[in-house]
């Protein structure tokens, strides 16, 4: 398996000047603070430093360095969300994602990076203490205009780069116009130094001002842009006289840059700001195509922006970005230039229209080959933080109608995607606005999805009941959305225990989808019928429809519905005993799993997969199978998942003949469980505590359960995965203070320290010594540093010992 | 130990003895080293006369710094043309004034007299 990298820094895009200093400074504070904050101006440099930073450290945590970019999002929950993206981290039901992500860093040694603060920082400054309260080794790296002001942070000004002085011209600020000039195509000989020098001062040494001024070198010199740069400063009225200096320099310098812009330029880039954050080519072109741009000029006006690095791409020009200062100023001047709302507009209908276009081909339409239904997916979920800010201005401007739209068109939104609560969200609070002029069929269809989340949140009767009201009001013609609500219904009542009701929906459900060519809901209500007559124990039924759904399933071709059925088939053939076939259906969904990410999903059927390799006495890959399924749920912060696969493990040590193993991790699944508030499957454990008590005796089994029970998960799945014997009973150990060795300190200061102990002050020693207080204070400062002591009296105390215990 | 009195409070009457002033100044020039100071380094002091001040100076010595006191009665501007002068990376302060004067200048971290002495934010785990 190839080494998952411990990092997701970006690598850097061009030449990092200078900062030396402040890099080895940042090295070791981060080290010994646990949140730094880099504060300062937009533009100055604070992200790039922080990168830079990360980069270095990257060696020193080995759970990882995790660079969280806050710019692009507007709302306060979404800063946990995105830690959690980031971390891997699903939502659990009935938790907050939070106590998730806390709980999952809990003993990690890894570093966040956190870029972009300031819009969101009282939610930063709370997420943040409450990880750093809860995560002992964790330490945060943040970038904000705005300290946190928080008790554990460590606030760091970014400042300038260096400026140039008389004699030396190579000076930090120097140093990045030069590099940036060449990059430009500009060969700057040495006469113009004097005015490059000019012009960094005037920039006040801000990087991005000098990156904007550098870019234009290919039309003016040094010294013109120098003149028009002193000319504009001395008329600047943006951003109001009282604002700091650096920000009002900052300012003018990218006005004096968007005014050098064609006409069309200064269109599309005040346009470019409606994104939330990357984008590509098509999307601009979607977006921004409108009077007075045609869609395909937008490509060379796009160039231009690079070129005059107001935007930003990567190699492939694949993807565009705006660097958060300059968006900023780009959609304050389309409010000014009152498009905004036009603009946000057609963000909305555009990503609307593409979404739409790729639920469809990735779910809806027949015959399209998986690798483009994949496409699809992947498109889709490129786009998943457009369609969340195209929501919020659906929110925000009433328009609920094409907000629900957008809700039911999207994999990314939904459980199916790994995301449990957001859907929900959404469509509530759409639905809480004004709906007048909202065709009933439309919100009958947007319930369907809200249904469809509260089930994945374990609201199991007001998803039935949402999903019930959704069928009375939906189109009669609406095929689809009715038949994913009939399988919608089906899930929801086998979980409430009501076959009966289930196998009513799953075949009005398959008799629509069949009626209408849908290979999706054929092969959803086959499996639901495949799973209500395993519960009615007609097992030859259920491999029936079960063989029926996988093979619709494979006909339309999407891994996530295979792996469902397949998984299905497995259950009917464990049901009647055939583990070999059970093993096969559970392991042909693995990989389908893998390739789509859904890593609940994959946890859950390795779980499964294991446990009947464990019951087929193939350890090797039973154990290799949970240890995978295991590290999935924990990576994901999923205590259900885990326990799961402690039940699994609990299998595979008593297959094992490993009694006392199996009885542990059953209790440690018993505990997980019912510290979430979960039943726990009662009749297995019984099962097992009847044949360890035979085995092992009342008063060992008894003892075992319980002993396993107060078990750390984590210990307890080591324990059989390893086949461990019982840990012993772990004692509180204090963090061992390393050993200090006597003959770290000079022979100097080993004479001090001796001193201190018939208690001198610095000048009675200064007095022995004959040198002068400052020299001893030095000497004592030394000492202090390399024992790790934090007071003075500390070094008497360690000195008077070591004179008594080596003499 | 020496029970000395080295300095008294004007405004407040309290005395600082040798004792103190040297295990107080140890502790700093710890805190200041850990915030990285190196020797050589030129450290701003902007804090009223009186015992926070000698310590942190005697602090700033001991951690191999070049003490740059500045006056707390200076105005603003003149404040601030000092800072720049000064291209310090550490500032030691508790007055606005200061602070607010150091706002656009070089100064990396800000550090006040409660961070000198003890309570400080850094992590108890962290060596
Ligand atoms: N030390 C540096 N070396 C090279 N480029 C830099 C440096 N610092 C900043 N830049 C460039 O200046 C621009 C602004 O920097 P950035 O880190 O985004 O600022 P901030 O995060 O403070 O808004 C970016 O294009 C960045 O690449
Ligand atoms: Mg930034």
């Amino acid at each position: 398996m190839p080494e998952t990298p411990r990092h997701n820094l970006p690598a850097e895009p061009n030449r990092f000047v200078g900062r030396e200093r402040d890099l080895d400074d940042l090295h070791d504070l981060v080290g010994d603070t646990r949140v730094v904050t880099l504060c300062g101006v937009g533009g100055i440099g604070k992200t790039r430093l922080a990168l830079r930073v990360a980069a270095r450290l990257v060696p020193a945590y080995p759970d990882g360095v995790w660079l969280v970019e806050l710019a692009r999002f507007g709302r306060a929950e979404l800063v946990e969300q995105e830690i959690a993206r980031v971390l891997g981290v699903r939502e659990e039901a009935g938790r907050p994602l939070l106590g998730t992500v806390t709980a999952r860093l809990r003993e990690q040694r890894c570093l966040l990076l956190l870029d972009n603060c300031e819009h969101l920082v009282h939610r930063c400054a709370e997420v943040v203490a409450a990880l750093v309260a809860g995560c002992p080794s964790l330490r945060v790296l943040a970038t904000s205009r705005e300290p946190l002001r928080i008790a554990s942070e460590l606030i760091w000004r970014v400042p300038p780069l260096d400026l140039p002085d008389e004699g030396a011209a190579d000076a930090e600020s120097v140093q990045l116009f030069m590099d940036r000039a060449t990059a430009a195509g500009t060969r700057l000989d040495g006469a113009s130094l004097a005015d490059v020098v000019r012009l960094c001062r005037a920039l006040d040494g801000l990087p991005l001002a000098i990156e904007l001024a550098a870019a234009r070198t290919s039309l003016l010199s040094p010294g013109q842009i120098a003149d028009r740069i002193d000319d504009r400063f001395s008329l600047l009225t943006t951003g109001g006289r009282t604002a700091p200096a650096r920000q009002r320099t900052l300012l003018g310098a990218v006005e004096w840059s968007y005014d050098l812009l064609a006409a069309k330029e200064q269109v599309l880039l005040r346009r470019l700001s409606v994104f939330a954050g990357d984008f590509d080519l098509l999307l601009a072109e979607q977006v921004c195509a409108e009077r007075p741009i045609a869609a395909n000029e937008i490509v060379e006006l796009l160039g231009g922006l690079v070129d005059k690095s107001l935007v930003l791409c990567d190699e492939g020009r694949r993807r565009y970005r705006l660097l958060e200062t300059i968006k900023r100023y780009a959609l304050e001047r389309l409010r000014q230039a009152g498009e905004r709302e036009v603009l946000r507009e057609r963000h909305l209908h555009v990503l609307c229209a593409l979404q739409e276009r790729h639920f469809a081909t990735e779910v809806v339409e027949p015959g399209v080959p998986w690798p483009r239904r994949f496409e699809a997916l992947i498109a889709s979920r490129e786009l998943i933080d457009d369609q969340r800010v195209a929501l919020e201005w659906a929110a925000e401007s009433g328009d609920v109608l094409l907000g629900l739209r957008l809700c039911q068109t999207s994999t990314g939104l939904l459980p199916l995607g790994g995301n449990l609560r957001e859907i929900v969200g959404w469509i509530e609070r759409l639905l809480s606005l004004d709906t007048t002029g909202v065709p009933a069929e439309q919100i009958a269809h947007a319930m369907a999805y809200l249904a469809y989340g509260l089930e994945a949140k374990d609201e199991l009767s007001r998803s039935l009941e949402t999903a019930r009201r959704s069928l009375a009001e939906m189109a009669p013609d609406d095929d689809f959305p009715r038949c994913v609500m009939h399988n919608l219904v089906v899930v929801v009542l086998l979980r409430m225990g009501r076959a009966e009701e289930a196998a009513h929906h799953a075949e009005e459900g398959l008799t629509v989808a069949t009626r209408s060519g849908d290979r999706w809901n054929q092969a959803a209500s086959l499996a639901g019928l495949s799973a209500v007559a395993l519960v009615r124990g007609r097992l030859r039924e259920a491999q029936r429809h079960g063989e029926e759904a996988l093979a619709r399933a494979g006909e339309h071709g999407h891994r996530w519905l295979m792996a469902r059925t397949a998984v299905q088939l497995g259950a009917v053939a464990e049901a009647r005993g055939d583990l070999a076939a059970a093993r096969t259906r559970y392991e042909t969904a693995v990989p389908w799993l893998s390739e789509l990410g859904s890593d609940l999903e994959l946890s859950r059927c390795l779980a499964r997969t294991g446990r009947v390799a464990a019951m087929l006495h193939e350890f090797g890959s039973a154990r290799e199978r949970l240890a995978a399924g295991t590290d999935i749920a924990r990576a994901t912060g999923q205590r259900q998942a885990v326990a799961r696969c402690l039940v699994g493990l609990s299998v595979l040590a008593e297959c094992e003949g490993d009694l006392e193993g199996a009885v542990l991790a059953a209790a440690a699944a018993a505990g997980l469980r019912e510290s979430i508030g979960q039943h726990s499957a009662t009749t297995r454990f019984e099962e097992l505590l009847g044949r360890a008590r035979t085995k092992l005796g009342d008063g060992r089994t008894t003892s075992l359960w319980s002993r396993g029970r107060a078990m750390c998960p984590d210990v307890a799945a080591r324990r059989v995965l390893a086949g461990e014997r019982l840990p012993p009973k772990a004692a509180k150990a204090p963090v061992t203070a390393e050993p200090v060795r006597h003959s770290v300190l000079t022979a100097r200061e080993q004479e001090i320290a001796g001193l201190l102990t018939r208690g001198l002050s610095n000048r009675g020693i200064a007095g022995e010594l004959v040198i002068s207080p400052a020299t001893v204070a030095r000497h004592i400062a030394n000492i202090m540093e390399k024992l790790g002591y934090t007071s003075r009296a500390q070094i008497a105390v360690w000195a008077a010992e070591r004179s008594s215990g080596s003499g | 130990m020496d029970q000395r009195i080295v300095m008294v409070d004007s405004g407040t009457g309290l005395k600082l003895t040798e004792e103190q002033l040297d295990e107080r100044s140890a502790v700093a020039a710890v805190r200041l080293r850990h915030k990285g100071v190196r020797a050589g380094d030129t450290v701003l002091i902007c804090l009223p006369v009186g015992p926070d001040l000698l310590v942190a100076t005697h602090a700033v010595i001991a951690a191999d710094g070049v003490a740059w006191p500045l006056p707390v009665d200076l105005d603003q501007a003149t404040l601030r043309d000092r800072i720049q002068e000064s291209a310090a990376r550490v500032m030691i302060s508790n007055v606005q004034r200061a602070l607010d004067a150091a706002e656009e200048s070089r100064v990396r971290i800000v550090m006040s007299v409660a961070e000198l002495s003890g309570a400080s934010p850094s992590c108890p785990t962290g060596r």
